[in-house]
């Protein structure tokens, strides 16, 4: 016999006692349903609320999809499953999964199979809201939906601050054709960190929401490269308007990463690449030289706050 | 040029500031739209990170896409 099933999304708080009525069936020995519900912490996170969106057109179609495959495959005869959208508060019941057979083992292991894969293949996001204000779109298994990496497992560099550099204004960017500025670059013992802004005092603090390039990190050894192949021993780290001199990390591993560094929490945006203003500022063919290996240093994002601070 | 309606998910929406989007662009496949949406909008997530739809239904990356295509961008899912 074909089953029955009906994959749904609603907006309103969810009822098993109506949603019950869906797995009526004479034939059905064993009938069970499931109820996921917002719990009040995550990964250590204390949760005061989430909310889902959905893609309906999509989600309706994959939910069905996934119902009518794991009813065929376990030998079920009725399958119910509902996901709710917009703000839920800490208990709500967030998905309902219902299922009828005619003997226990089929209605466990489908409800457990249908519960799996809505989790990785329905298109809803969750969103949550932390005690703290903060909030984060969360990825499949509690991820962090930026990183895929765990809450708890950001990791940290081993690598030493050598030189800090901020600058008022812009000198390169935004002078295509015309002479470059000359704001000045100033080498700071620490500089302040504020999440989604930037370094306070620098030209890209508050540049626009979401910024990829809020703090960029060079390397020690690039600095050393382009000293040696240009035979420039003098020149200094803040000639190439980055902000922050570092030594021991490979940074282009951390392109689309999070890394923690003297306690604040960044997010690798990209490669900052070189740009011609190099061939100006410290050589000709300077360029050209430091697009190989992520010489051109790692731009960031900062997600929590702090202060980073020169070895001393 | 094709005219594409352009539809961003979760933490793309976020990133984007906006969830649709009429865009007119010469891209001929998802990949080749993503790539700009990408560079004009630093939306900060890889091929690898997300999905994407066409007209409601997944799609591979080289898909080929036409004008008044409905594109979506599907940051990793969260349901449950």
């Amino acid at each position: 016999m074909k089953p029955v099933f009906q994959f749904s999304l609603s907006d309103q708080p969810l009822e098993s006692q109506g949603l019950e009525l869906s797995l009526r069936d004479p034939q059905a020995g064993a009938v069970l349903n499931f109820e996921g519900r917002v719990r009040n912490h995550n990964e250590g996170h204390r949760v005061r609320k989430l909310e889902y969106q959905a893609y309906p057109a999509l989600a309706l179609a994959t939910g069905n999809r996934i119902l009518e495959e794991e009813c065929e495959r376990h030998g079920v005869l009725r399958a119910t499953a509902v996901h709710r959208t917009g703000p839920l508060e800490i208990g709500d019941v967030a998905v309902w999964v219902g299922v009828a057979a005619e003997h226990r083992g089929a209605a466990f292991s489908a409800a457990q199979a249908i519960m799996e894969r809505l989790k990785y293949e329905l298109p809803i996001w969750k969103k949550e809201t932390y005690e703290d204000g903060s909030s984060e779109w969360v990825g499949p298994d509690n991820t962090s939906a930026a990183t895929g990496l765990p809450h708890e497992e950001v990791p940290t560099w081993r690598a030493e601050l050598l030189e800090i550099w901020i600058s008022p204004a812009n000198d390169f960017r935004g002078h295509h054709g015309m002479p470059r500025g000359n704001a000045g670059i100033t080498r700071v013992s620490e500089i302040e960190c504020v999440a989604g802004m930037g370094l306070k005092g620098d030209r890209y603090f508050g540049f626009k929401p979401d910024f990829k390039g809020q703090v960029t990190f060079f390397d020690a050894q690039a600095l050393d490269a382009v000293r040696e192949h240009f035979d420039l021993p003098e020149l200094v780290a803040g000639e190439f308007r980055r902000n922050i001199l570092v030594r021991g990390v490979r940074l282009e591993d951390w392109i689309g990463r999070r890394f923690r560094f003297q306690g604040i929490e960044f997010e690798g945006s990209e490669e900052c690449k070189p740009c011609y203003w190099m061939n100006e500022a410290i050589a000709p063919g300077a360029e050209d030289f430091m697009k190989n290996a992520c010489r051109g240093g790692l731009r960031a994002r900062i997600l929590s706050d702090g202060v980073l601070r020169e070895l001393s | 040029m094709n005219t594409y309606q352009i539809h961003y998910l979760g933490l793309l929406s976020d990133r984007r500031g906006l969830a649709h989007e009429t865009l007119i662009s010469q891209a001929n496949t998802a990949a080749e739209l993503y790539d700009w949406l990408e560079k004009e909008h630093s939306l900060g997530l890889l091929y690898s990170q997300i999905k994407v739809a066409v007209n409601d239904e997944l799609a591979a990356w080289d898909r080929q896409i036409h004008d008044q295509d409905l594109i979506a961008f599907l940051p990793p899912m969260s349901g449950g």
